[in-house]
């Protein structure tokens, strides 16, 4: 439930900053839902999220939900601490994922839930939520078909 | 090339005999971050600009017009006040972001010129990392000071963003991609994921480059030797970056002198023509990998520049095989091969292998590059000493100097929306 996650990041990492066209994307995120924003003309995604189509150029969209499940497209172990607070916390990964049923559209976010040095281009994730605050949960990924719990 | 006319090569530039010319060059001393104190931001500005001035022999009261870009601090209008410049009919900043826009901003110098609008038109750069926070953090986003033990840290929730970049990078920095060493390692890893890139290739980029520096009494770490052992002994930022990947933090100044063919047959030493420039992004590359990894693979590995190239080469009437000198953005190795590739010196994927193979090298390389010793090595000047190293080397004045050196192509950053230039020998 919301607010009750496992924790991989200290709570001082920098807040998201949102505008009119993606506080959407960070209100689904603080329900756990993974969406992406998609054209409501043409069906193209995009993210980040837009004011318009840049496909068809029509400007209404529509969020639209994710399995959750994703492949790595690329990545890198941040082995420096650029935060006092991450000392503990590095290494950590940084990967782009590009999830599926995202129609191409891809996602910077971090591989948790196993040894930094197991990940690798082209490896099969899943969404992981973790909660920032009551207001602000973040998408991370593990890899998939892990138990819970099982680190 | 199936250029399209109204992006052709004739019709975008400058006839020959109305091509801007470079006629001044000026710099600071070049210090590691933190590493000037006796000067502001600002003041080495001017200094920078008044050294540019009297490289060409011209006066403050000879300059209508300022560029710069990036965001400049140093604004035009208080620079041109507190200069005294009699009238300023001409100020410009280059939108593209970052380090894109040294070139950019040389070229809406040149465009200035060209059309009348301004004749002597002055491009300056300073920045002093240990006076500001360091560059490239986001906005709003430095990190924030460390909380007391005993006060809690607030949970955080959703801002109100202030910048369209800072709802952008809001999709990066809370996952912990605080700035562009680690987005360009993932654009690097990607490159070596597809093509094989190593970090021996990666690592030729900073020993060739340092090796050039040594020769450079300007170069921050001129006495400072380093072989592919200290490279890859070199701590680990940001897989596949170690510390030697990434340019330099530092403080110092330059700036450059845009003005008429005529105006510079009259000046002291005499003008390098701006023989083309280009500047602009592919479509869906965004403001670059920093804060956009949803666009098409083949323009995700590389340096986004490929139809900036394209455009440059064809209104110089010119192209890589002519060049003999390059001065390419180097922020982080990786990217420099990225824009060999995209500037035609080697094929897509292969950008690792030639500069292995030694093509960057002074002075027996195919193509000679960063012969001052670049971001990586001299200073990090957001580029536009590089554009200062190419007026060097078409004046026969480099400390690595291309034997009769007739045109040079110099570069802005990889991986955001970028600009170029090629310059030659007048």
């Amino acid at each position: 439930m919301v607010g009750d996650t496992e924790r991989w990041f200290p709570d001082d990492m920098p807040p998201p900053a949102a505008n009119a066209e993606t506080a959407g994307w960070w209100e689904a995120c603080a329900a756990h839902r993974l969406v992406v924003q998609r054209c409501t003309a043409c069906g193209a995604t995009r993210h980040p999220p837009g004011p318009v189509c840049p496909r068809c150029r029509v400007t209404t969209a529509e969020w639209a939900e994710l399995p959750g499940t994703g492949t790595v497209y690329t990545f890198t172990v941040v082995r420096q601490a650029f935060l006092p607070s991450l000392a503990q916390t590095v290494p950590y990964v940084v990967a782009a994922v590009e999830p599926d049923g995202g129609g191409g559209a891809r996602m910077v976010s971090n591989v948790v839930g196993c040894d930094p040095e197991e990940v690798s281009v082209g490896m099969e994730v899943e969404v992981v939520w973790e909660d920032m605050g009551p207001e602000l949960a973040l998408p991370r990924f593990r890899p998939r078909g892990r138990l819970e719990g099982d680190r | 090339m199936g250029r399209r006319v109204v992006s052709s090569g004739g019709e975008a530039s400058a006839t020959a005999s109305r091509r801007a010319s470079i006629v001044g060059v000026g710099e600071t001393r070049y210090a590691k971050w933190g590493g000037i104190t006796e000067a502001s931001e600002y003041q080495l500005a001017v200094q920078s600009v008044l050294a540019a001035l009297d490289d060409a022999g011209l006066s403050v009261d000879d300059v209508d017009g300022l560029a710069s870009f990036a965001d400049d601090r140093n604004e035009a209008t208080f620079l041109a006040a507190d200069l005294g410049i009699p009238e300023l009919r001409y100020a410009t900043m280059s939108w593209l972001p970052g380090g894109g826009g040294a070139c950019a901003a040389v070229s809406n110098a040149a465009t200035a010129v060209e059309t009348g609008q301004a004749e002597v038109v002055v491009v300056y750069r300073s920045l002093c990392q240990g006076q500001f926070r360091r560059f490239g953090r986001g906005p709003g986003n430095a990190a924030p000071k460390p909380r007391p033990e005993t006060r809690p840290a607030p949970r955080p929730g959703v801002r109100r963003a202030r910048s369209l970049l800072e709802a952008h990078v809001a999709f990066t920095m809370p996952f912990g991609m605080f700035g562009p060493p680690i987005a360009y390692a993932m654009v690097t890893k990607r490159h070596m994921h597809r093509f094989g890139t190593t970090t021996e290739q990666l690592g030729a980029v900073a020993v060739t480059t340092r090796a050039h520096a040594a020769r450079n009494p300007r170069a921050i770490m001129g006495e400072r030797t380093m072989t592919m052992d200290d490279y890859l002994a070199s701590r680990m930022v940001s897989d596949p970056f170690r510390l030697f990947d990434c340019c330099l933090e530092s403080d110092g100044a330059c700036a450059v002198v845009v003005t008429t063919p005529e105006r510079a047959a009259d000046t002291r030493r005499g003008g390098v023509t701006i023989l083309a420039s280009a500047q602009g992004t592919l479509r869906g590359f965004g403001h670059g990998q920093y804060s956009n990894v949803s666009m098409p693979d083949d323009d995700y590995a590389s340096a986004g520049a490929r139809q900036v190239a394209a455009r440059l080469w064809g209104r110089a009437g010119v192209g890589p095989g002519d060049v003999d000198v390059a001065e390419i953005y180097d922020h982080f190795t990786g990217l420099v091969l990225l824009s060999l590739e995209d500037f035609g010196f080697c094929g897509r994927g292969e950008g690792g292998p030639f500069a292995a193979s030694g093509a960057m090298s002074w002075p027996d390389g195919s193509i000679p590059t960063n012969t001052h010793g670049g971001s990586l090595s001299e200073a990090y000047v957001h580029g536009l000493n590089h554009v200062v190293e190419g007026v060097r080397q078409l004046r026969g004045d480099s400390t690595c100097q291309v034997e009769g050196a007739q045109t040079c192509l110099v570069t802005s950053a990889a991986g955001v929306p970028t600009s170029a230039l090629v310059l030659a020998r007048t």
